[in-house]
């Protein structure tokens, strides 16, 4: 492969100055590049932290460990509300960017202000779930591997939905303020994917710590 | 002026030079900030050693206690790594990367300077240790449960480690989008300049790497001060898991900090060697399957923890050096044949070439896992890692300074001064990191203070203890040039070496947004295609044809192959997108880059001619 | 073995190189107390220590290989990179418009040089396998002596199970092993606290002792000798001291050692009017009062009691006896138990008193006066 052979098999960047690769807006956004290059650290992040759970998982003689089967499942009555409330904002999120596809602001606030209160009901609902199990077994993060896990776990999941709400808020803020069109709404793609990223780690959560036998 | 779209601010402040400074958002200034705060943090490092092997010169326990011996060879690793090598890579990274992909800044300027800021926090809180009842004393691996026990600085070990990390990860997503979205026409993937592919394979192990070195640091800290029972054995946790997480950071992390050498020495080989890279997309290849084989070896550091499962560690470890042999052949059959100038980024280069082959043979050593039982944890290791990450990382970080110092401060650094500080540097490795193979085959165990007597330990310590002070000296020299050569005035050429690549093609140092216009880009050496025109290049190797085909060349080289102008701010999305660079209106006038194209004259003749 | 260990000091550069290391010995005239004795007589030279068990051969005899293949790529590489600095370096008259040929690259040489280090690594797999197994194989059920090794910071504690001994060490020195030659023997490591490592150099092997983990490894001792074996895995505060001693021995001398260790030294009654001083141990850095007073010329009764929960201790006191050397109070109070020692009479003065098994941390002074 030399150079002068190189030059005549690609004269397209003679041809077309400004269609080359990277140079005009092209293909994905950048910002949105930066936050799915973000998700996909993050995704390494709760790796770890599924790693370690299935690793103790696998060296203890019995999961969940003695006496612990009846503390965390027994009643999934409130998990579930906090899932599904969790599934349906993941819709309305992202009605909210289809909504500003279209250029239809006030609906995008109204889809943003839903989403926004049905993340609150999450950690409210996650909220009454540490308290309950803090008051009523006294199951807390210094139990035993698996309170480390179940609080950690959800914990560090609690604390992105809390960064997603208050990234929601933002957007929400803004949006009222009109700074959002059918072409210059990056911000709220960005958010939306975050936001259905937390809850597909929600459903693996879930999914893990209380229905995987 | 091309670069109009860059439009000015509406009013624009008296900004002091240190404000200037501490708010920019230039991809250069941020690069040089970076490589000034790391260069700092190599001296405390280097100090650190030099305490490690005065202690260890002779038997006995001289000045140094267990505790604070014990912190210093912590600090010493956790700051060479975290606050040496990774941001210099990133500092140098930072200046050449866009300049190389002919772009006029990173793609988010503000979170590189955030990216940035947070080294220096991370470096005080790591430090703060020292004022707050002791620092991390737990090695810079931090193995639990030993740091699940030890003192507070291990919490802020701990706290600065994830700092760092999250700054590494945020710096690494600024590099994939800048390399993937802000590439100079004509410069697809296979023509990017080694040095560019090299920082995108580092950036992508550490975007994948740190993350899960997060998650370990913070079930550390959650083990350590809520009572979690992670790495505790008595609540059910497994402290095999820490190393399990630590080393699947930490192989990537070996990678992070030599892959970017890699990428200097293959930017450097051709240019004085004349000659283009021999086998660019082998090296491509390599470094892309290095990174891919970096994420399945990390337990081929706890070969003797009874807990991991060998053959398949110790294979894929054996394989790594089948891509690394790849480079090595590779670089030598780039200098076969050419015309090669011993200036002292070369002469670094072809240290780095000499000895890292060293650091990767006795690495294979420690593949063959009967052999790594004796020597896992002895003074084998401790010389194999600085043969890789000293003769490795410091000879390419050296080569890149020198090779680029010209770039980034219009002045060539003095070519005496620098082979004496490489001459140095050479022995001084040598004789530092050599000996200590061999206490590691008698038995030798790392991090300890003191060592029995043993026939021939003294006299082997010793040596090395002369070599670590032969290093320290070999710095001296380098801070030495540095001062005096930036007291001269800036009046380097925009080209010195004669080199191949795009940031060659504007000013030294470029101007805020970085080049008027750019050449055409039809393969991975657009300014020698420029230099030395469409010729085809074997006929130049025949001196009879070569001076009418210049000639030719020369007198044809038509405007248009000055490029299309650059755009340097043309993000249709624009909302979220920080201002590129907003001094340029206050530089613009004094910066305005001299005409681009360096034409054969203006050429200047290597330095070694100018002596 | 091809090759003779590198001699230590090679050529009168090194020696002028060397002076000041031994002007600045002679200048700490000899080793600060406590120093280390040798421990290990053989040289370092570019091959492992002389092994001196059966595992330890195997390993041995594998080193070469691989250690040839590694001379073999040193020279070849370094020689052409000289070779190269050499021939192709530019000429200061060189023509600047004469460019050497701009070759690109090749694919034969590229299939070459990947093939070559693929057939070499892959045979270096197959070897490394191959002594792999014969080094970790393990008996399903061991007949010989079985040996229990704790780590704990920082000392060890070997048990022999079925012939009911049990050593803690103390001091810099640690434990003592016995090991019956050429019998397969289980050694099978527990940690009390922290990651430790067993490594003799002359086993040419080492094996990390984890919490909540028992490693295990079967060895047989060639050599009859002393060989002395340090933790390998840093463990925190005085991991640099954290020795022990191999004695590989006959099994006649075996079973004698044995018999030995079996005897336990007779209990002294301390005499009515000791002086009892109690003292109590919390943790691997503190007595408990850290400072101790007595009176003169009157036999001291220390009880201890060891409130530690992981780590055994005791009491001594430097240079006690009537010869000079340290008074140690044997045996050791396990962790949570109690101990009674009766030290000998001390003349009024200043006398420092530590724990055998944590010299380094647990120190204090005992005030001797009226």
């Amino acid at each position: 492969m030399s150079a002068g052979s190189e030059v005549a098999q690609l004269p397209h960047a003679q041809e077309d100055p400004h269609g080359e690769v990277g140079h005009a807006e092209q293909g994905i956004n950048t910002a949105m590049l930066g936050m799915l290059l973000f998700i996909g650290s993050e995704v390494m992040f709760f790796a770890g932290l599924f790693a370690t759970y299935f690793n103790a998982r696998s060296a203890a003689p019995q999961w969940p460990p003695e006496g612990m089967a009846n503390i965390v499942t027994p009643d999934l009555f409130p998990i579930w509300i906090a899932t599904i409330t969790l599934v349906v904002s993941s819709f309305s999120m992202q009605l909210a960017v289809w909504r500003i596809r279209k250029g239809d602001r006030t609906g995008m606030n109204r889809a943003l202000a839903v989403t926004l209160l049905l993340g609150a009901i999450f950690l409210g609902l996650q909220a009454y779930d540490y308290w309950h199990l803090l008051d009523h077994y006294g199951f807390g993060i210094n139990s035993n591997i698996y309170g480390t896990l179940f609080y950690t776990m959800t914990g560090f999941h609690g604390a992105h939905v809390l960064g997603g709400v208050v990234g929601i808020a933002v957007i929400l803020l803004r949006g009222m303020a009109g700074q959002f069109s059918a072409r210059h709404h990056i911000a709220v793609e960005a958010v939306s994917v975050y936001w259905h990223f937390v809850d597909v780690v929600w459903i693996a959560l879930f999914f893990v710590l209380y229905y995987l036998k | 002026m091309a670069t109009t779209t860059l439009a000015p601010r509406a009013r624009t402040y008296d900004r002091s030079r240190v404000y200037e400074w501490l708010t920019t958002t230039d991809h250069k200034k941020i690069g040089v900030l970076y490589i000034s705060t790391a260069f700092l943090m190599f001296l405390v490092g280097g100090v650190y050693a030099l305490l490690i092997r005065s202690e260890l010169a002779i038997p006995g326990l001289q000045f140094l206690e267990f505790e604070t011996y014990n912190q210093i060879f912590t600090l010493h690793g956790t700051v060479m790594i975290f606050l040496f090598v990774m941001p210099m890579w990133t500092g140098l990274a930072n200046y050449i990367v866009p300049l190389q992909v002919g772009a006029a800044d990173m793609a988010f300027p503000r979170i590189n300077a955030l990216s940035y800021w947070m080294i220096p926090l991370g470096a005080l809180l790591l430090f703060s240790g020292y004022g707050l009842g002791g620092a991390a004393n737990a090695g810079w691996t931090g193995y639990a449960p030993l740091s699940a026990r030890e003192g507070i600085g291990i919490d802020l070990w701990v706290a600065s480690l994830v700092l760092l990390g999250t700054s590494s990860i945020l710096g690494a997503i600024n590099f994939i989008a800048t390399i993937f979205k802000m590439r100079a026409p004509g410069l697809t993937l296979m023509r990017m300049p080694l040095f560019v592919w090299n920082t995108l394979v580092t950036s992508v192990l550490l975007l994948f790497a740190v993350p899960v070195l997060t998650a370990g640091l913070v079930m550390l800290f959650i083990d350590r001060n809520y009572g979690g029972g992670f790495f505790d054995p008595a609540l059910g946790g497994n402290p095999i898991l820490w190393q399990h997480i630590f080393w699947f950071f930490g192989h990537p992390e070996v990678y992070i900090l030599i892959l970017p050498a890699f990428g200097v020495v293959s930017e450097v080989l051709p240019v004085f060697s004349r000659k283009p890279l021999f086998g660019y997309k082998a090296f491509v290849f390599a470094t892309a399957s290095i990174g891919a084989l970096g994420f399945s070896v990390w337990a081929h550091h706890m070969f003797t923890t009874g807990a991991v499962y060998l053959p398949f560690f110790s294979f894929f470890t054996f394989l790594i050096a089948v891509p690394t042999g790849i480079k090595f052949f590779n670089w030598l059959a780039t200098m076969w044949g050419g015309q090669i100038r011993l200036s002292t980024p070369m002469l670094f280069a072809m240290g780095f070439i000499a000895l890292f082959l060293i650091g990767g043979l006795d690495g294979a050593f420690l593949a063959v896992v009967p052999f790594d039982f004796h020597v896992q944890d002895t003074y084998w290791v401790v010389s194999h890692l600085h043969y890789v990450l000293v003769a490795g990382s410091v000879f390419g970080i050296f080569a890149g300074l020198y090779y680029w110092f010209p770039k980034m401060f219009g002045r060539l650094l003095s070519e005496k001064l620098g082979k004496v500080h490489w001459a140095l540097l050479f022995i001084g490795t040598n004789l530092a990191f050599f000996p200590q193979h061999l206490l590691g085959l008698d038995g030798m165990i790392r991090r300890i203070a003191d060592y029995a007597p043993n026939p021939g330990w003294t006299e082997l310590n010793f040596l090395s203890t002369v070599g670590a002070f032969m290093i320290g000296a070999s710095t001296l020299v380098f801070m030495w040039n540095v001062f005096v050569t930036m007291r001269t005035p800036a009046d380097a050429p925009d080209d010195p070496w004669d080199a191949n690549t795009l940031e060659w093609a504007t000013t030294s140092p470029p101007p805020p947004y970085n080049f008027d216009a750019l050449p055409p880009v039809r393969s991975e050496r657009p300014l020698f295609d420029l230099k030395y025109g469409a010729v085809e290049p074997r006929a130049a190797a025949y001196p009879a044809a070569a001076g009418e085909t210049h000639e030719e060349t020369r007198a044809d080289a038509p405007e248009e192959v000055l490029g299309e102008p650059v755009e340097g701010h043309r993000d249709e999305e624009g909302e979220d997108r920080p201002e590129a660079t907003p001094q340029v209106s206050e530089e613009a006038p004094d910066a305005r880059p001299r005409e681009t194209r360096p034409t054969r004259d203006e050429i200047p003749p290597p330095p070694e001619e100018r002596r | 073995m091809p090759l003779v260990g590198l001699r230590p000091l090679p050529s009168k550069v090194a020696l002028l190189l060397l002076l000041p290391a031994a002007l600045l010995l002679a200048a700490c005239s000899g080793l600060p107390e406590g120093g280390l004795p040798v421990g290990n007589e053989h040289p370092p030279g570019f091959f492992p220590v002389a092994p001196a068990t059966e595992q330890g051969e195997r390993i041995n005899s594998l080193y070469p290989v691989v250690f040839w293949i590694a001379v073999a790529v040193f020279v070849l590489v370094e020689g052409i990179l000289l070779w190269i600095a050499f021939r192709y370096r530019r000429r200061r008259n060189a023509d600047p418009d004469q460019l050497p040929a701009q070759t690109h690259g090749s694919n034969l040489l590229e299939i070459a040089w990947t093939a070559i280090p693929a057939i070499i690594v892959t045979y270096l797999f197959v070897a490394t396998l191959d002594t792999l197994a014969f080094v970790e194989n393990i008996e399903p059920e061991p007949q010989g002596v079985i040996i229990d090794v704790e780590g704990f910071q920082w000392q060890w504690t070997f048990r022999y199970p079925n012939e009911g001994l049990s050593f803690t060490g103390v001091g810099r020195e640690g434990p003592a092993m016995g090991i019956p030659i050429n019998e397969s023997v289980r050694i099978r490591l527990h940690a009390q606290d922290v990651i430790h490592s067993f490594y003799v150099p002359q086993f040419l092997y080492k094996k990390d002792a984890v919490p909540g983990r028992v490693n295990e490894f079967d060895i047989t001792l060639r050599q009859p000798g002393t060989y002395r074996g340090q933790c390998a895995e840093f463990c925190g505060l005085a991991h640099t001291d954290m020795y022990f001693t191999v004695l590989a021995l006959e099994r006649a001398d075996y079973d004698v050692w044995v018999e030995e260790s079996r005897e336990q030294p007779d209990e002294e009654t301390p005499p009515p009017d000791a002086h009892v001083i109690e003292v109590s141990t919390p943790d691997v850095n503190n007595f408990d009062p850290p400072d101790l007073t007595a009176p003169a010329d009157t036999t001291i009764v220390f009880e201890l009691s060891n409130t530690d929960p992981s780590s055994p201790h005791n009491i001594a006191i430097v240079g006690a006896m009537e010869d000079g050397s340290d008074w140690i109070g044997l045996p050791l109070a396990d962790a949570g138990q109690t101990a009674t020692y009766t030290a000998p009479a001390l003349a009024a003065g200043e006398y420092e008193f530590f724990c055998s098994v944590h010299p380094t941390t647990m120190r204090g002074t005992l005030t001797v006066g009226n």
